[in-house]
């Protein structure tokens, strides 16, 4: 046959995965909007938030480590200033790929191992990080960590099944209740003239669509078969009085992982980074000067 | 006495709360009380907020709302559920944050408007919404799906692309495809994904009548018709990520309508394929003369770019006692088509062979023969005859690249005497023309099809020097081996487009020399 006859074909490109395709080299610290602060010297703190905010969860306890520590906050994707077109569905749907995150940030920095520092689903996320790569992880600090949400046999997550479900049905149906607070606001605001033409908050926006799947990420995971495999050791910081994760979540996470500290804060509700900063600072520093 | 502010905050068609820093409800009002249903005094300094919400409003003020009540101060028109004795209630948040005096105390000031009607229009919006969305979504991996299945050739191209489009376009963790044999019955085909052992066997006999997708235990399974009859099945199971969504049922219907159909049109279109390489293979199969004056070794490699049947030809026969004809040419077109203006060609071509015509007069005549049969117009070949004798040999290239000539004594030259237009084209004035070349024993001559040296970036010269240099270099190897050594030297870089065709004759010298 001739050979024109076939060079007429289009040569189509090979779609990737799930038929999008990333560009080889990912900019991790862009990917993950990484902040850096601190001392350049000190040694590496990685401070991860959890489900619902972003990077300003830390602002509070930022300052107390500026002197000692190189301090490093980063944004889930889909959270914050993270660049939202990296979310991957398979990746993203378990925790462990939010860990390979993380790693991929310590590992940019060229400054590990590091002290890793996660609240709330992503004290779960630090341990499967500490898991898989225990040279990058030197010490963990959990802040209101919960290895499963939903009860279990002999097992007590703080939720049932039917509130899992209840708040994922939820989520669904009140799309713009959940996402009322990711368009920032530009319009001038003539009661708090102060503002300006500035964002009347920007804190707490996320992607409404990567919200709803890291909430069933979040809330459906179970990852307490990985607490024992924890070698890297961890503090535990437990407030007091936290209907997302009870008291008595803490203490099983405690009494899971080989090497763990606790600590309980006389605090109330799931956020002591913002309501009780400066016990959880003294908290810190107690167990890192350990 | 007129009602004063405090009966003003007590009666407000508002929700009315003041909550202490850690959210305990420090006042509430009526109207508040009534919605939730409780006793001031089941309230009042005994409940946070959060916990008279349902637990998506629970989770939001914990994970969302509070942490914004800590850093901006306040909290505009958040969208929660109440819980009350009749069910959950849609509300409006408000709150700010009011500094109490110099230290770290703080009240927050909360004021809940009923949302009921908002929460309707929004889940009206929210529906309207998701249909969209999942309609862009159908069409988007359909169109993917389609696009694949079209570009797919054969039943197992289909079939890749099938499984491909499940794992990869509707996120299924793993596939598998039953495909139907001659006789109807389903067998399986392949899998693709993680574990796929555990897509279990072949769906029951109920499950296959469907004409959509259903669920079938874990899994989800797509029977896929073609216009014939059932094609094959293919059985999805879903990811087991926490974060991952249910397969979209629709969709997983419509591909397996797009699959049935390709499936059936890629059935259809192997059997005509098969045909064709039949006649094709029926036509090539002769055996060449065997004479101890000379040794003809032939080869044909189908391209596996394209399934259809290519019209490239070899053909070696005594045109009289003492004159040999070697041929190699290409019909124009693929398929059946021109496997047969190729079949029809060839028998010409030894139908008009013979003493006192020549290869110039031989292809004036193939000029008028294609004049009758179109599919052959166009069609280019390489014709030699050898005087067995003598080793005089006379040649026509009507549009064909040149013969090679492998030297016994060493070297390989390219003949480009004899040259005139593709068959049918004819340029006035201009006859066709011979060349003619001395061969002595031990003396190779190589026709082939351009196929063996055409290269999408590579310039013709290069490549025609290159078939140079393999051929003299495998001079001393037998025939049967250098023609096979030939091909695979010149095709290793290239995975074998298009079909290539090659004849090598080898003239031992006439009977004196013999």
């Amino acid at each position: 046959m001739r050979a024109r006859d076939v060079r007429a074909a289009p040569v189509w490109p090979r779609a990737g995965a799930r038929g999008r395709t990333y560009p080889v080299a990912v900019d991790v610290l862009t990917r993950n909007n990484v902040e850096v602060r601190g001392r350049a010297d000190g040694p590496l703190m990685l401070l991860v938030h959890g489900f619902g905010c972003d990077q300003g969860m830390w602002r509070y306890v930022v300052p107390a480590f500026e002197d000692t520590h190189r301090v490093v906050l980063m944004d889930h994707v889909g959270a914050g200033g993270s660049d939202a077109s990296a979310y991957d569905p398979a990746r993203h749907g378990r925790l462990d790929g939010y860990a390979r995150d993380v790693l991929e940030v310590i590992e940019a920095l060229h400054a590990g191992p590091a002290v890793l520092v996660g609240h709330s689903v992503s004290a779960m996320i630090g341990v499967l990080a500490a898991v898989a790569r225990p040279d990058l992880v030197d010490r963990l600090v959990l802040v209101g960590p919960s290895p499963r949400y939903v009860d279990d046999d002999g097992y007590t997550g703080g939720f049932t099944q039917d509130e899992i479900d209840e708040l994922l049905d939820t989520m669904d149906d009140n799309y713009l209740g959940w996402s009322a607070h990711i368009a920032p606001v530009i319009m001038g605001r003539p009661d708090r003239p102060e503002l300006g033409e500035e964002l009347t908050s920007s804190f707490c926006r996320s992607d409404p669509a990567i919200a709803r799947s890291f909430a069933r990420t979040t809330f459906l995971s179970d990852n307490r078969a990985d607490l024992p495999r924890c070698t890297v050791p961890a503090l535990v910081v437990q407030c007091r009085d936290d209907v997302i994760a009870p008291a008595a979540v803490g203490e099983y996470v405690r009494d899971h992982l080989p090497r763990s500290d606790y600590v309980l804060l006389d605090a109330v509700g799931h956020c002591p980074n913002l309501s009780a900063p400066d016990q959880l600072v003294a908290a810190m520093r107690r167990y890192l000067a350990a | 006495m007129t009602a004063g502010p405090a009966d003003a905050w007590r009666s407000s068609p508002s929700g009315l709360l003041v909550l202490d820093a850690d959210g305990t409800v420090a006042g509430a009002n009526d109207t508040f009380l009534d919605w939730v249903g409780r006793a001031r005094g089941d309230v009042v300094g005994r409940v946070r907020l959060s916990e008279l919400l349902s637990v998506g409003g629970r989770i939001y003020w914990e994970t969302h709302l509070a942490p914004m009540l800590h850093v901006d101060g306040r909290a505009d028109e958040v969208a929660l559920e109440l819980r009350t004795p009749s069910g959950r209630m849609p509300v409006l948040l408000t709150a700010v944050v009011e500094r109490t005096g110099a230290g770290e105390g703080v009240r927050v000031h909360a004021a809940l408007s009923s949302a009921r009607e908002r929460s309707r229009y929004e889940r009206e919006l929210l529906a309207a919404r998701r249909a969209a969305d999942r309609a862009a979504d159908q069409v988007r991996v359909l169109q993917r799906a389609t696009s694949a299945l079209s570009r797919a050739t054969g039943i197992r191209g289909v079939a890749h692309a099938v499984l491909d489009a499940a794992v990869a376009d509707l996120g299924a963790r793993a596939a598998t495809l039953w495909l139907a044999d001659g006789s109807g019955a389903l067998r399986l085909h392949g899998s693709l994904g993680e574990r796929t052992n555990e897509v279990g066997g072949l769906p029951s006999d109920p499950v296959l009548r469907q004409r959509q997708a259903v669920p079938d235990g874990d899994r989800v399974v797509v029977p896929l018709h073609g216009q014939a009859g059932l094609q094959g099945v293919l059985a999805l199971v879903p990811r087991d990520d926490p974060g991952a969504e249910p397969l979209p049922l629709e969709v997983v219907t419509a591909l397996g309508e797009q699959a049935g159909l390709a499936l059936h049109r890629a059935e259809l279109y192997e059997h005509s394929a098969t045909v064709a390489h039949e006649l094709q293979h029926s036509l090539l199969a002769h055996d060449p003369p065997v004479d101890p004056r000379f040794e003809v070794t032939t080869a044909y490699r189908p391209g596996v770019e394209a399934l259809d049947v290519g019209g490239d030809w070899h053909d070696a026969f005594l045109a009289d006692d003492s004159v040999l004809s070697v041929v190699v040419g290409d019909v124009v077109g693929r398929g059946l088509g021109a496997a047969s203006a190729m079949g029809q060609v060839r028998s010409a071509i030894r139908a008009v062979a013979g003493p006192g015509v020549g290869p110039a007069r031989l292809v004036q005549r193939l000029d008028r023969f294609v004049d009758q049969v179109p599919t052959a117009a166009m069609a280019t070949m390489a014709y030699v005859e050898v005087e067995l004798a003598t080793g005089h040999a006379r040649y026509v290239c009507a549009g064909h690249l040149p013969p090679l000539l492998v030297r016994a004594r060493g070297g390989a030259e390219l003949l480009w005497g004899g040259r005139s237009t593709p068959l049918g084209v004819r340029i006035p004035g201009r006859e066709r023309r011979e060349g003619t070349f001395e061969l002595t024993p031990g003396d190779r001559l190589l026709l082939y099809t351009d196929g063996l040296v055409e290269r999408r970036h590579r310039l013709l010269e290069e490549s025609l020097e290159g078939l140079a240099v393999a051929a003299a270099g495998l001079r001393d190897e037998p025939p049967g081996a250098a023609v096979p050594a030939l091909v695979q030297r010149l095709l290793r870089d290239e995975r074998g487009r298009d079909d290539v065709c090659v004849l090598l004759l080898g003239w031992h010298g006439g009977p004196a020399a013999g």
